[in-house]
């Protein structure tokens, strides 16, 4: 198959709080292939950030990696990395921005409001690509152009408040191209923006990520947004991935009752006069162990297995796989939500 | 720019005006003991021709104007009784320069060694560097100056091998009054600059200086330091000007020829024209203060310009 640039095997992440340990990411598996925009999506908490920072060594200082492995494929000498091993900021700096760069949330912020955006895209150019100054600037603005801003030799020199939100948020991709990265984590990176530019942006990522041979991370909780843009989906709960598929596959045949339910949370989904579905209940506490399926507790289709004990991934297909004993041979069956079916035939995504 | 400068010092002088128009009118009420050195000896005919010689009879308008007639050709005035007969600019020219070095001294040490000392307190949050240094803050402020004062003069000046009294021409002597003058400003400064960096660096910009693969003391020098020292150096150059006033209590403990405490001593012995002069230095100093303040503010942040209606953010 498809070369592999990144495998999480068992990843655990703990943080540490008032004395007390939360496990935020309990034992996540998966992989990513190269050149792939691969979604990840869940409910706020549910650890898709803390998951990614991870790859990064930029968690909280509460936080730590407390078992599982980050192989990492993509280094130039070719050599597997573990990311989970990495503990000094100087190897760090190998990894951030050279191998994997990251977009975030709110492009409002993310700027420094001192410096001309010319030289926070030109700092990154200079720390990774072993240009002098003349040739950096010259690189600047191809990023500026690339990443569709008009005029880059005046806006080389404006500072992000003379930028809108849509526009800043460019300035912030421009800054993660040109430190050549192999993989683009965005968190949220549309979030903040108003729907208009919100499609310009993920354009954009598509776009360059082709130019620039990228494997993109997207980590949303809109999946008009997934629907859009994903090869590759998969769907957190209370720090697992729950169910990993291609696009297709969890839009239209979905097997997790969590993904069910997330699915019917759509409002284009909703029928005009009805009350918009929600999930009942809340997710667990992370700070208890959590004990079988996470989901359970708020799920009416839940199993008496559920409760018990946690299942492992059942593969409904090569590509795709999901924890939920539904998929046992020995468990009863149980029909999908009708919504499935009519995402199905309605083509509404 | 410049339209808002020259907008900016013009209402600036008239900030000035008023000040002195006021402070003048005020003087006026004085009981007129002030205006004679010798007031209990003369006699009320002696008395008025005194007053007459010095336009104290004429209605207060014409008085002001004459004030400001003089002011402009840079006459003060004569001390009628701190110093009897001596021009104000003189009493103040011999004063001035003692606190300006000292005071300009002790800001310049203070910076020297505040704000590097704030920096590496963000920069080793919560390790044994920063440990030492907010105790260090946390005794200068807690303990009242006047002790450390004290300790400084009585045990220090034996290490150094220095007499307890001040001498001017003496670089050794310095040393002592300058450091006293400015611990508490290292402290202000060291706590005010931690302070903010530490505000700063958990701000979303550090995450993506870091994400970029920017070291850490590469981060907080190139993107922390300057956000964080913005909102200290407003206050910079009016630190710089105040120091005119001079310190009452480290001029006295050295007994150092300076401005400290002189207004209050000339406003007590009623000598009107010494208080005029003082008041106008100190409102010229706190008015262009305010100003340079504002300047320093516009070159370092690009989202404040001056002049324009549109707040940008």
């Amino acid at each position: 198959m498809r070369e592999h640039i990144l495998t999480v095997n068992d990843l655990e992440i703990q943080f540490k709080l008032r004395g007390k340990c939360l496990n935020a990411i309990r034992g996540v598996s998966m992989e990513m292939y190269k050149g792939e925009i691969l979604a990840i999506v869940g409910e706020s908490g549910s650890g898709k950030s803390v998951f990614t920072k991870s790859f990064m060594g930029l968690l909280e200082q509460n936080g730590h990696v407390a078992g599982g492995s980050v192989v990492y494929y993509g280094s130039d000498d070719g050599e597997e990395v573990d990311l989970t091993s990495i503990k000094k900021e100087k190897d760090w700096m190998k990894i951030r921005g050279r191998e994997i760069a990251m977009i975030m949330q709110d492009p409002m912020t993310s700027l420094n409001p001192l410096k001309t955006i010319g030289a926070q895209i030109m700092e990154a150019v200079l720390l990774h690509q072993k240009v002098g100054r003349g040739e950096a600037k010259a690189k600047t603005l191809e990023y500026l152009t690339d990443v569709g801003i008009q005029d880059p030799e005046v806006r080389f020199n404006q500072y992000p408040h003379e930028f809108s939100g849509g526009m800043r948020q460019r300035v912030v991709i421009a800054i993660a191209i040109a430190c050549k990265p192999k993989i683009l984590i965005c968190d949220e990176p549309t979030t903040a923006l108003d729907v208009t530019i919100q499609a310009q942006i993920l354009d954009l990522i598509k776009e360059l990520r082709h130019k620039y041979n990228l494997s993109v991370i997207l980590i949303t909780h809109d999946l008009g947004v997934v629907a859009n843009i994903a090869d590759r989906v998969a769907v957190m709960y209370a720090g697992d991935i729950i169910e990993i598929g291609t696009c297709e596959e969890i839009f239209y045949d979905s097997r997790h009752p969590y993904t069910w339910a997330l699915l019917s949370s759509l409002p284009q989904i909703g029928v005009k006069g009805t009350d918009l579905f929600s999930i009942a209940g809340t997710p667990p506490n992370l700070y208890a162990e959590v004990h079988g399926d996470a989901f359970a507790p708020r799920n009416p289709r839940a199993l008496k297995i559920d409760f018990v004990e946690r299942p492992p991934y059942f593969q409904v297909s090569p590509t795709h796989k999901a924890k939920t004993w539904l998929l046992d041979p020995r468990a009863p069956k149980v029909e999908p939500p009708s919504v499935v079916e009519k995402i199905r035939n309605g083509g509404l995504i | 720019m410049l339209k808002y400068l020259i907008k900016r010092i013009m209402r600036s002088f008239l900030t000035l005006i008023i000040i002195l128009t006021v402070v003048f009118c005020l003087l006026r009420l004085m009981p007129i003991e002030g205006y004679f050195p010798n007031f209990e000896k003369m006699t009320p005919q002696q008395i008025q021709v005194g007053l007459q010689e010095m336009g104290l009879t004429d209605p207060l308008p014409v008085q002001i104007v004459h004030f400001f007639q003089k002011l402009v050709h840079g006459d003060l005035g004569v001390s009628r009784i701190y110093r009897a007969n001596v021009p104000v600019a003189e009493v103040l020219s011999d004063k001035l320069p003692v606190s300006i070095k000292l005071g300009v001294l002790s800001m310049i040490t203070a910076l020297i060694i505040g704000l590097p000392m704030g920096a590496l307190m963000a920069r080793f949050k919560y390790r044994w560097f920063d440990k030492i240094g907010t105790l260090f803050i946390v005794c200068i402020q807690a303990v009242p100056a006047a002790v450390y004062y004290l300790f400084i003069q009585l045990y220090a000046t034996k290490i150094m091998g220095v007499g307890l009294l001040f001498q001017i021409n003496d670089p050794k002597y310095w040393v002592l009054p300058v450091l006293s003058m400015s611990l508490n400003n290292i402290a202000f400064y060291g706590m005010w600059l931690r302070r903010y960096m530490v505000d700063e660096s958990n701000k979303d910009y550090v995450k993506l200086a870091k994400a970029k693969g920017m070291s850490e003391g590469g981060v907080m020098f190139k993107h922390i330091f300057r956000n964080a020292f913005v909102p200290l150096a407003q206050y910079i150059p009016t630190a710089f000007l105040n120091t005119v006033i001079g310190s009452i209590y480290i001029e006295s403990l050295y007994s150092i020829p300076g401005m400290g405490g002189l207004l209050v001593t000339v406003i007590k012995r009623h000598d009107n024209t010494m208080v005029q002069g003082i008041v106008l230095l100190y409102a010229c100093v706190g008015v262009v203060g305010l100003l340079l303040g504002d300047l320093i503010m516009v070159m370092l942040d690009p989202r404040i310009s001056l002049g324009k209606k549109e707040g940008d953010r």
